[in-house]
């Protein structure tokens, strides 16, 4: 009785563990494998193709309305005690430390981190992971490198083009909507949006470059058996990262106010 | 001289046992057909030679070194001498034909681009897919995916090629012209395992036999032996006929 109310935990720690396990091999394959020849640039320069350039529409939409979005509440919750000033200052400073990257990284965590998982799974199907091995070649060179790195090129460059879509935004709303004199707004952003602040954002972005592609590569890597696993890697992996990614900001924040402290 | 010598072979998945004690070689040149019931793990056995799966014990010998303790890249060496021709060919999907059979050249040659397409268009024409080099595998029959996938494998001309069911699911035509290449890759020395259900093929281009059943190599030796040994009480004369698993 006792025993059959506990597996489902057991079984889920176990999961877990085996989940943690098969992040450290991983990475422990990538340092060794990463550092030596040969180097694929050429699907280096596919992944982040496919990765930063087709992500880039999503990334504007996305940015774009949320900073619209950010301007309207900021503007009219500020308005009633007369902060509308503060408003350019709000969502910048916002932007840039927290939703820039954060949503930029929850985009690509769907539409990237969905497509590593289900691709690689797909390959393991159909086993041409194991014709790569089986070819003398590395599967770690070959699917996994490329895609990790790529990841870690891309969204710190996408985040940045999300700070500064995301303002736009904001300052087409806080012009249209709120009345906001354009070239007040655009000094205001100039002025109290800091490096640090743009740094604390940016600085986040590798480490979610790293929560999106480790987990997806390894969800994808770890398909056994049929197409059914590839859609349940697809979901784990989204939820993963996702997880993460909301749960690594909350911690990479605290530690980007404890280096500014001391910086 | 053994060029392959599986001795106690063991493997498990999880609490399955799958092989106690598997026991073979091959001697240069000889074409060994593994046979068995479906699930018997025949496959596995072929997996564990070129590292795709790990033997739990025992011992294999490839060129008399032992290989069951490679590391990853030992094993990435040992594949450029010994091909795997999956069961569906495992082509790259999103690879034509002609990147296909580029890969391995591309990888492990320092070949110049001319050469490489020369000996492409020369082992296209050998297996009979000329004129598919910018198809994908997407656009060509079974048969032909298969033919690809062996064509892949031989591109490093290796000394052992180990066939997964090369002629599962083909017609009769397709089935005839695989035959045809193991025949001639037979006549070049290469030594190699066809793991099959479809017997006529394994009696055409096998020189001897191993069964596979209850874990173990229950019968091994030329057809010629094991007639010899217990008639039509043999496994495999059993297996051809249909009557057992």
């Amino acid at each position: 009785m006792i025993h059959a109310a506990t597996q489902p935990f057991k079984d889920w720690i176990e999961e877990q563990l085996n989940f943690l396990g098969g992040i450290v091999y991983l990475i422990r394959d990538c340092l060794r494998e990463g550092f030596t020849k040969p180097f694929y640039w050429k699907l280096l320069i596919e992944q982040i193709y496919q990765i930063g350039f087709r992500s880039f529409p999503l990334v504007l939409v996305t940015s774009g309305a949320i900073g619209m979005v950010m301007s309207l509440q900021f503007g009219f919750g500020l308005e009633k005690f007369g902060g509308k000033p503060y408003v350019p200052r709000l969502v910048a400073s916002t932007i840039f430390r927290e939703i820039g990257p954060m949503f930029t990284s929850l985009m690509l965590a769907a539409r990237v981190g969905a497509g590593m998982a289900s691709e690689i799974g797909s390959m393991v199907v159909t086993q041409q992971i194991d014709a790569i091995k089986a070819l003398g070649t590395s599967p770690i060179k070959k699917i996994v490198l490329p895609r990790i790195i790529a990841c870690l090129i891309i969204l710190p460059l996408l985040a940045a083009m999300a700070n500064v879509i995301g303002n736009i935004g904001g300052w087409l709303v806080g012009v249209s909507e709120l009345g906001i004199d354009p070239q007040f707004y655009y000094r205001r952003v100039l002025d109290t949006a800091n490096i640090k602040d743009y740094m604390a954002g940016f600085g986040k972005t590798f480490f979610f470059a790293l929560f999106i592609a480790v987990p997806s590569c390894y969800f994808g890597l770890s398909v056994k058996n049929g197409t059914q696993e590839v859609g349940m890697a697809t979901r784990k992996a989204v939820v993963t990262s996702s997880l993460l990614i909301l749960i690594g900001d909350f911690f990479l924040a605290k530690v980007f106010w404890i280096l500014e402290k001391w910086l | 001289m053994a060029i392959i010598d599986v001795k106690n072979f063991r493997k498990a998945f999880g609490s399955k046992q799958v092989h106690e004690n598997v026991s073979f070689y091959v001697k240069k040149g000889e074409c060994l057909g593994l046979v068995g019931g479906s699930g018997s793990g025949k496959s596995v056995i072929l997996r564990s030679l070129i590292g795709l799966e790990k033997a739990d014990a025992g011992s294999i010998l490839i060129n008399d070194e032992e290989i069951t303790h490679y590391s990853e890249q030992a094993w990435l060496e040992l594949r450029k001498k010994v091909a795997y021709a999956f069961q569906g060919g495992a082509l790259f999907d999103s690879m034509s034909v002609f990147q296909n059979l580029s890969y391995p050249l591309i990888e492990h040659t320092n070949l110049t681009r001319t050469e490489i397409n020369h000996k492409i268009t020369s082992q296209l024409n050998d297996f009979g897919l000329a004129g598919t080099e910018n198809l994908y595998p997407n656009e060509l029959s079974g048969g032909m995916q298969k033919r690809v996938g062996l064509a892949r494998a031989m591109m490093l001309e290796p000394e052992i090629i180990l066939y997964d069911e090369p002629t599962a699911g083909l017609d009769p035509f397709n089935t005839k012209k695989i035959q045809e290449l193991i025949l001639n890759l037979k006549t070049k020395g290469v030594t190699s395992i066809l793991v099959t259900h479809d017997m006529p093929t394994a009696l055409a281009v096998c020189d001897k036999f191993a069964f596979l059943k209850d874990k173990v190599i229950k019968e091994q030796g030329t057809i010629e032996q094991l007639k010899n040994q217990s008639g039509k009480s043999s496994l495999i004369h059993q297996f051809i006929e249909g009557s057992i698993l």
